[in-house]
């Protein structure tokens, strides 16, 4: 395995050869080859021969997709403040693994991202890193619940979307005040939905393995009343809401009426909600610890279903590192989250295509034309004149994912120990070949 | 090599199993009814009984269970430990298993954390309560305590009263019920009931009134009224109306019925003082001393299970 420098901004010529191209915006794929120059993509034909002089590299693409590079529009970078977790650098790394080329970025760090120097440090080391980083505001001034942040200055300073992403605002006239004033600077907003009233102490889904390995439950309804609440309040509003990390068959259910009802409202899953039901939680690994928590399988099936019909438009990892002392304790002390960068494609992938009989097309759609187009971010397509964003995939691959297979900083990851199917070859992030997996 | 002899509940065992641990238990409690109640079977055996909760009568019970098998023991509990000087709990049992200790008995306040500890140690670990999850010897010293007091276990009628939602005593007592093809009713208001408990399979009724007079058992649970999941119940009176055993209601339970209950009892609580004072009277019906009784057997049993 080979990581670029990210330090050193040059682009590179490169050429892919001979792969099967996927263009997840008309769900279509075809065979040829690309053209990269000067960061960006300068031609796409069959038997493409670059001119004379120039010194480029190849790929040899031959039985691999050649995809847009993934968008991840849920992730926890952990810097500022918890750098012991994970950092911004090595967060890139591990997106990079993970055929990634740009994520979106969440507040609740410390400090929170609520000011304009924070936003500004973001983007200046995403600039640094030659690595699309696009930072998650917070709603609310250091995530109280209390008192806006200023919607107008941190979009400004390039803020993408806003978020109180690990907590969310419990008060119902903020929320909408909040809603009506994100309108006024087009704003949008990705939304955890909880209600504290319900998550309470819980620690897994309420339910059968809940209340069988005696784990306080969190019922749906944490989830699904605020889906509806923010439904509703959206709707007055006129305001351009995504819910994140749906977890629930009726907040599926619910997101589907909405968007019939014309609701400005997009929403995305994450591969543990996709990929595992409650009853992975007999051992007691911490690592299915997350919030919201892994539900019943008939909200799984839920899930696919919304994914098939299109109700959730994206798959996000919800990337949330902790460090083993974190995760190495009683299930009920233990830390909420899960790292997800390096299986969002394969967890995706070995789910959705083999057992849901999805087409790549469609999978690769989920988890980059679809959530770049959400956050209204340059991303999702191969197209000639385009930035080079580009990762190259081989559907052949299987493996029992293992501890010393992650590039992160920590190691929490749900899917030890799963057979993952897919693998990612090559990440070219703005022009350069940044990961290559030998 | 075989497994180690982990306790951590009773789903593994099948019926035959438990029925041998009863015999078992009941060739126990002969020798502690002799002069010398002690016998070499565990003799050279190291045990730890290891509490990260307070309890007295279970860790007692353990205690006094290994000592009349020979075994030594040694107790440990966290404010005397270096779990203070910030260790953390998975080194401290690395710590005394590399001491050479032949079985660890462990409780815990968080649900599951035994089953970890179990699979980091290479000594069987017997679990002696986790969080809300699990108490298996408490369930095996209930069932002995029926076992004793009736012809039969198929069939009997056993109503469990008071909180489901928070207890390890109910959890493991209504699953080796089920197991032993009892008839379970639980009793309970709804909001110490686990949502959609459908799948535990047994009966549920809201007061105590409706099984009364037909039970065999009636399994009166611990309430803590002071734990903050309880703020959803009204109140102690709206709980003595429907859920305490009171002397009326003692008097409509039918002959041969038995009164349980896992104890400490909040006098006045789940049981009212006139009913705990029949219990010196000998009418013979309230079982709670005689479970104490069979906990040092049962745990004796249990521990030489784990041990050969």
């Amino acid at each position: 395995m080979e990581f670029g420098n990210l330090r050193l901004a040059e682009k590179e010529n490169i050429v892919i050869k001979n792969g099967c191209i996927i263009n997840p915006q008309t769900l279509d794929k075809f065979e040829a080859d690309i053209l990269i120059s000067g960061g960006k993509i300068k031609e796409i034909k069959k038997n493409l021969v670059p001119g004379p002089g120039d010194a480029f590299k190849e790929i040899n693409a031959e039985g691999l997709y050649v995809c847009p590079g993934f968008t991840d529009m849920h992730v926890h970078l952990r810097e500022p403040g918890n750098d012991g977790e994970e950092d911004i650098n090595s967060g890139v790394k591990s997106a990079l693994r993970g055929g990634i080329t740009s994520i979106a970025c969440m507040p609740n760090t410390d400090p929170v991202l609520d000011s304009q120097h924070l936003i500004n440090y973001i983007k200046l080391k995403s600039k640094e890193l030659n690595f699309n980083i696009y930072p998650v505001a917070a709603i609310t001034k250091d995530l109280s619940g209390e008192k806006l942040s200023e919607f107008g200055l941190l979009k400004s300073s390039g803020a993408v979307a806003f978020s109180d992403d690990g907590r969310c605002v419990q008060n119902a006239r903020l929320m909408y005040e909040a809603m009506k004033y994100a309108t006024q600077f087009n704003a949008l907003f990705i939304l955890h939905e909880e209600d504290y009233s319900f998550s309470g102490s819980g620690l897994v889904n309420e339910g059968y393995y809940s209340a069988m390995l005696g784990l306080e439950g969190i019922s749906c309804f944490s989830e699904d009343l605020m889906v509806a609440r923010d439904i509703m309040l959206a709707k007055a509003a006129g305001a351009r809401i995504h819910i994140t990390h749906v977890s629930s068959a009726k907040t599926v259910d619910m997101i589907a009426k909405a968007k019939n009802d014309g609701v400005n409202i997009t929403c995305d899953t994450t591969c543990e909600h996709l990929f595992f039901n409650d009853s992975c939680l007999t051992g007691y690994d911490t690592n299915f610890k997350i919030k919201p928590p892994i539900r019943s399988e008939a909200d799984r099936m839920a899930i696919i279903k919304g994914l098939r019909q299109g109700t959730i438009d994206a798959i996000a990892s919800d990337h949330a590192p902790h460090l083993l002392s974190e995760k190495n304790v009683s299930f009920k002390e233990a830390a909420f989250g899960s790292i997800g960068l390096e299986t969002l494609f394969k967890a995706s992938f070995s789910k959705l295509f083999f057992e849901e009989k999805f087409s790549i097309e469609k999978i690769i759609s989920l988890i980059s034309y679809n959530p770049a187009k959400i956050l209204n971010i340059e991303g999702g397509a191969i197209e000639t004149g385009r930035i080079a964003n580009i990762s190259i995939i081989d559907t052949s691959c299987e493996n029992i994912y293992k501890s010393d297979d992650i590039i992160s900083r920590s190691k929490n990851s749900s899917f030890l120990g799963q057979n993952l199917k897919g693998e990612i070859k090559y990440t070219i992030a703005n022009g350069k070949v940044m990961f290559i997996n030998n | 090599m075989d497994e180690k002899k982990d306790i951590l509940s009773l789903d593994k065992f099948s019926v035959k199993e438990i029925n041998d641990l009863l015999e078992k238990t009941d060739s126990f409690a002969e020798i502690l009814k002799r002069d010398v109640k002690k016998v070499p079977a565990l003799r050279g055996k190291t045990i730890i009984n290891l509490f990260f909760e307070p309890s007295t009568r279970t860790k007692v019970s353990f205690e006094i269970a290994a000592k009349r098998l020979s075994a030594d023991l040694i107790n440990f509990s966290e404010s005397s430990s270096s779990l203070k000087k910030g260790e953390s709990e998975i080194d401290t049992l690395k710590t005394i298993n590399a001491m050479k200790v032949d079985l660890i008995i462990i409780r815990h306040s968080d649900s599951g954390y035994i089953n970890y500890f179990a699979d980091a140690l290479p000594v069987p670990v017997i679990n002696a309560g986790d969080g809300k999850h699990e108490h298996p010897t408490q369930a095996l010293l209930d069932l002995y305590t029926i076992y004793k007091s009736f012809p039969g276990l198929t069939g009997l009628k056993i109503g469990i009263v008071g909180d489901i939602l928070n207890s390890r005593v109910a959890r493991s007592d209504i699953k080796l019920f089920k197991k032993m093809g009892m008839d379970v009713t639980v009793i309970a208001p709804s909001m110490l009931i686990p949502e959609n408990f459908s799948f535990f399979d047994v009966k549920i009724a809201a007061g105590i009134d409706e099984v009364i007079s037909e039970v065999d058992v009636l399994y009166m649970l611990r309430m803590q009224f002071e734990r903050q999941d309880k703020k959803y119940y009204p109140s102690i009176s709206e709980y003595n109306k429907f859920l305490s055993l009171d002397l009326p209601r003692f008097n409509m339970m039918k002959t041969g019925s038995i009164i349980m209950h896992p104890g400490p009892v909040n006098t006045g609580l789940e049981i009212s003082s006139e009913v705990m004072e029949m219990e010196e009277s000998g009418k013979g019906k309230i079982k709670i001393n005689t479970q104490v009784t069979n906990g040092v057997a049962v745990r004796m049993a249990v521990l030489y299970y784990a041990l050969s």
